[in-house]
C-alpha cells in the first residue's frame, strides 16, 4: 500500500506527466473562468488526445484539467456575479457582493484557500476510503438516493429568510425551481411537459443559461443602475492584504471549510448528485452556523462565510466523485462518465483491479489533484491583486465584457439563439425576485436537484411500490431530514431567547 | 411597490395553476412530480398574496439569503437606467440574431463603449479590436464554437 502511494507519486512527477498535468490545469484554468464551457465539456473534448498516452499521463492531464476548472470558476463568480462554473453558482451568492464592499481580493483568497483545503481533503477521502466504502455505496438505492436529494432540497430551510414569512417564499421559491426542472419530455412515459410547442423545450432546459440568467443579469442591470465601479466609490482595499485575510479566514473558520468539505465528498461520492448540490449544501451548513439572527442576516450581503463553504464542498467533490468512479464504475456526476471512458481507452477496468493491480495508478490520481491544486493555488495568489483590481474599474467599461461573457457561455449550451432567450427571460425574472425579496438560492436548488429527484422517486415507485418508506436506511434519512428542516425553528427560537436575554 | 409585489405573487399563481391544469391533461406518470410541486406552490404564493395586501406598512420586507439591490440611487432614475440596461440586452440578443454572434461582438463593444460608457472614439475603437481578436482566437480558432449565421445573413444568400 505505502509502496503504491508513493510510486503514485512518482507517476506523476515524471516530466511527461507532469508535462501534460501542466498543459491540462492551463486548459482548466480557461476553461473555469468562461461561463458556460463546463469542465465536463472539456474533459469529452480531450478524450480523443489520450490515445497515444499512458494511463498515468492520461488521468494527470484529464484530472488537472478537471480539478483546475472547479477552482477558478469562483474567480468570475466573485468578480462580476457570474458563475464560471455552473457549480460555481453559490459562490456568487456572498462572493459578488463581497467585491461590491470592496473585498474582492478577500473573497478571491478565501475561495482558492477554501478549494485548496477542500481538494486535499477530497483527496485524502479518495486514498483513505477506497477500500471501505463499497458498503456504503452498495446500501445505497434509489429510495435511499432519493431521500438524499429530498435532503437536499430541506436545505432550503437555511437558504431562505429565518422567520416563517422568509420560508414561505423560500418553499416557494424551491417548488418553483422543481417545477420548471420538470419542463421537456418525460424520461419515463416520453410525455412532454410545459414545452409551449417548442422543440427547443423537448429536452428541458439546460442548466448554464438558467443559472447564468438568475444570477448575472440582475447584478449587470445593478451596475448599470449604480453607474459605479462593482466596489463602488469605496476606498481600495489595500489588495495584497485582502487577499491575505481571505487566506487567513479559510483557518480562521477551518472547521466550517473542513465540514463543508466533508459535505461535498460525501454528495461526491453519490451517483446522480454532482457539484450543483453539494455547493448548495455547503453554503446551507455555513448559514446554519450563524450565531444569532444578526449573524444570519449577513449571510448574502457578503459574508466570507459564504464564500468558504462552496469553495471547500466544490473542490472536495472531485475526490469523492473518484471514490465510485474508480471503486465500481459507477460514475458519481457527468465528468466522471466521461472520465470512465478514459479509463477504457487506457485498457484499465474500474473495479477491484484499480485497488490491487493498478493501484498505484489510483494513487497518481490522488496525487494529480492534491498537486495540482497546490500549483493553481499558488498561481491565482500571485496574480490576486491585480485581477481583483477589476472591481474598481468603472461599471461603463465592464459591462459589455460581462454581458459577452453571458450571452457566450449561455450560447455553448445548445448552441442556439434559444439559449441566449432562457438567460433573458430567467434574468428579468430573477431580477424581480431580488426586487421583492423572493431568494434566488432555493430556486437554483429545487431546479439542480429536480431531475434526480422526480428520476429516483419513479425508480424507487416502480421497484418496490411504496413499501421502501420502510427501508431502515430510509427511516433513518426521513429523520435526518426532519432535522434539517426543523433546525432552523430551533436555531430562531435560541437567537429569540439571546436576543431577549441582552 | 406593493403593487409590484401584488403583481409578482399574482404571476406566480398564475404559472402554478397553469401547471396543475396542464399536468391534469397527462398521463398519471408524467403529471405526478408537476402536481406534487405546483399545488403547494400555489397555496405559498397565495399565502405570501394575502400577507402582501394585509400589510400594515408599504415596506413590510422580510430580509433573505441573497442580494439587495443598492438604494443609493432614486427610484426615477434607477427606473431609467434599468430599461437602459435591459434594452442593451435585448439590442444585443436581437443583434446576435440579424448579423450573427461574430459581427455582434465588435459592432455591442464599440457601441456600449462610446455611446454608453463615454469612452472616446480611439479608445473604443482599440478596445473593440482587441476584444473581437480575442473572442476570435479564443471562441472560433480555439474551442470551434459553431455560431449560427444571422438571419440576414441567410435572408440574403445567393
Amino acid at each position: 500500500m505505502i509502496d503504491a502511494f508513493i510510486d503514485g507519486l512518482f507517476l506523476v512527477l515524471q516530466w511527461k506527466a507532469f508535462s501534460l498535468m501542466l498543459l491540462g490545469m492551463a486548459l482548466g484554468f480557461s476553461v473555469g473562468l468562461l461561463p458556460g464551457i463546463g469542465g465536463a465539456a472539456t474533459l469529452a473534448l480531450m478524450i480523443p488526445f489520450i490515445f497515444k498516452m499512458n494511463p498515468a499521463e492520461a488521468f494527470a492531464f484529464l484530472l488537472g484539467m478537471h480539478s483546475v476548472a472547479a477552482t477558478t470558476g469562483d474567480i468570475t463568480s466573485i468578480l462580476f456575479g457570474v458563475p464560471g462554473e455552473a457549480i460555481s453558482a453559490a459562490t456568487v451568492v456572498d462572493g459578488y457582493p463581497m467585491a461590491k464592499k470592496g473585498e474582492a481580493g478577500r473573497a478571491l483568497g478565501a475561495a482558492l484557500m477554501s478549494s485548496l483545503i477542500g481538494a486535499l481533503i477530497g483527496a485524502v477521502a479518495l486514498a483513505l476510503a477506497i477500500p471501505i466504502v463499497r458498503p456504503l455505496v452498495l446500501a445505497f438505492g434509489s429510495p435511499e438516493l432519493f431521500m438524499l436529494s429530498v435532503i437536499g432540497i430541506s436545505c432550503i430551510t437555511s437558504l431562505s429568510g429565518a422567520d416563517a414569512r422568509g420560508q414561505i417564499k423560500g418553499f416557494a421559491m424551491g417548488l418553483l425551481g422543481l417545477l420548471v426542472s420538470t419542463v421537456g419530455q418525460e424520461r419515463q412515459s416520453g410525455s412532454l411537459r410545459y414545452d409551449m410547442g417548442m422543440m427547443y423545450l423537448w429536452e428541458g432546459l439546460d442548466f448554464v443559461p438558467v443559472l447564468v440568467g438568475i444570477f448575472a443579469i440582475p447584478e449587470i442591470i445593478d451596475l448599470a443602475v449604480r453607474g459605479t465601479a462593482i466596489a463602488g466609490e469605496r476606498p481600495s482595499e489595500k489588495l495584497s492584504q485582502g487577499v491575505m485575510a481571505g487566506v487567513k479566514d479559510s483557518f480562521k473558520h477551518f472547521w466550517l471549510v473542513f465540514r463543508c468539505s466533508v459535505v461535498g465528498v460525501f454528495v461526491g461520492i453519490l451517483p446522480g448528485a454532482g457539484g450543483g448540490v453539494a455547493q448548495w449544501m455547503a453554503y446551507a451548513h455555513a448559514v446554519q452556523n450563524a450565531k444569532d439572527s444578526a449573524d444570519r442576516e449577513r449571510f448574502g450581503k457578503g459574508d466570507v462565510r459564504g464564500v468558504l463553504g462552496p469553495g471547500a464542498a466544490n473542490n472536495s467533490k472531485e475526490g469523492g466523485e473518484l471514490i465510485p468512479t474508480v471503486a465500481f464504475g459507477v460514475p458519481g456526476s457527468g465528468a466522471m462518465a466521461i472520465l470512465l471512458s478514459g479509463f477504457l481507452i487506457m485498457g484499465l477496468t474500474p473495479g477491484p483491479d484499480m485497488l490491487t493491480k493498478h493501484l498505484a495508478i489510483t494513487f497518481s490520481m490522488v496525487w494529480t489533484l492534491v498537486i495540482a491544486n497546490i500549483i493553481t493555488v499558488i498561481l491565482c495568489l500571485t496574480v490576486l491583486d491585480q485581477l481583483a483590481k477589476v472591481t474598481y474599474v468603472r461599471g461603463g467599461l465592464i459591462i459589455p465584457f460581462v454581458l459577452l461573457l453571458v450571452f457566450v457561455g449561455s450560447y455553448t449550451a445548445n448552441r442556439q439563439i434559444a439559449d441566449l432567450l432562457v438567460t433573458l427571460v430567467f434574468g428579468v425574472f430573477s431580477y424581480f425576485m431580488v426586487l421583492f425579496g423572493w431568494p434566488r438560492p432555493p430556486f437554483v436548488l429545487g431546479f439542480v436537484l429536480g431531475k434526480i429527484i422526480e428520476t429516483y422517486l419513479f425508480i424507487s415507485v416502480a421497484r418496490y411500490g411504496f413499501s421502501w418508506l420502510l427501508h431502515p436506511t430510509v427511516i433513518f434519512l426521513l429523520i435526518l431530514m426532519a432535522i434539517v428542516i426543523a433546525y432552523p425553528y430551533f436555531q430562531q427560537r435560541r437567537y429569540s431567547a439571546k436576543d431577549g436575554d441582552a | 411597490m406593493r403593487r409590484g409585489r401584488v403583481l409578482f405573487c399574482i404571476f406566480l399563481i398564475i404559472v402554478a395553476a397553469h401547471a396543475i391544469r396542464s399536468a391534469l391533461q397527462w398521463n398519471f406518470k408524467a403529471a405526478l412530480f408537476p402536481l406534487a410541486v405546483s399545488t403547494p406552490l400555489l397555496i405559498l404564493t397565495a399565502i405570501e398574496l394575502f400577507r402582501v395586501i394585509t400589510a400594515k406598512t408599504e415596506t413590510d420586507q422580510v430580509p433573505s439569503v441573497d442580494l439587495d439591490f443598492s438604494s443609493d440611487v432614486s427610484p426615477e432614475v434607477a427606473s431609467c437606467r434599468v430599461a437602459i440596461g435591459f434594452s442593451w440586452i435585448v439590442g444585443f440578443i436581437a443583434a446576435v440574431y440579424l448579423i450573427g454572434f461574430p459581427l455582434t461582438v465588435p459592432v455591442f463593444i464599440f457601441f456600449y463603449l462610446r455611446f454608453q460608457g463615454g469612452v472616446t472614439w480611439v479608445g473604443a475603437i482599440a478596445v473593440t479590436a482587441i476584444t473581437w481578436a480575442g473572442f476570435y482566437l479564443v471562441f472560433q480558432r480555439l474551442v470551434h464554437i459553431p455560431f449560427e449565421p444571422g438571419a440576414l445573413e441567410v435572408w440574403f444568400r445567393p
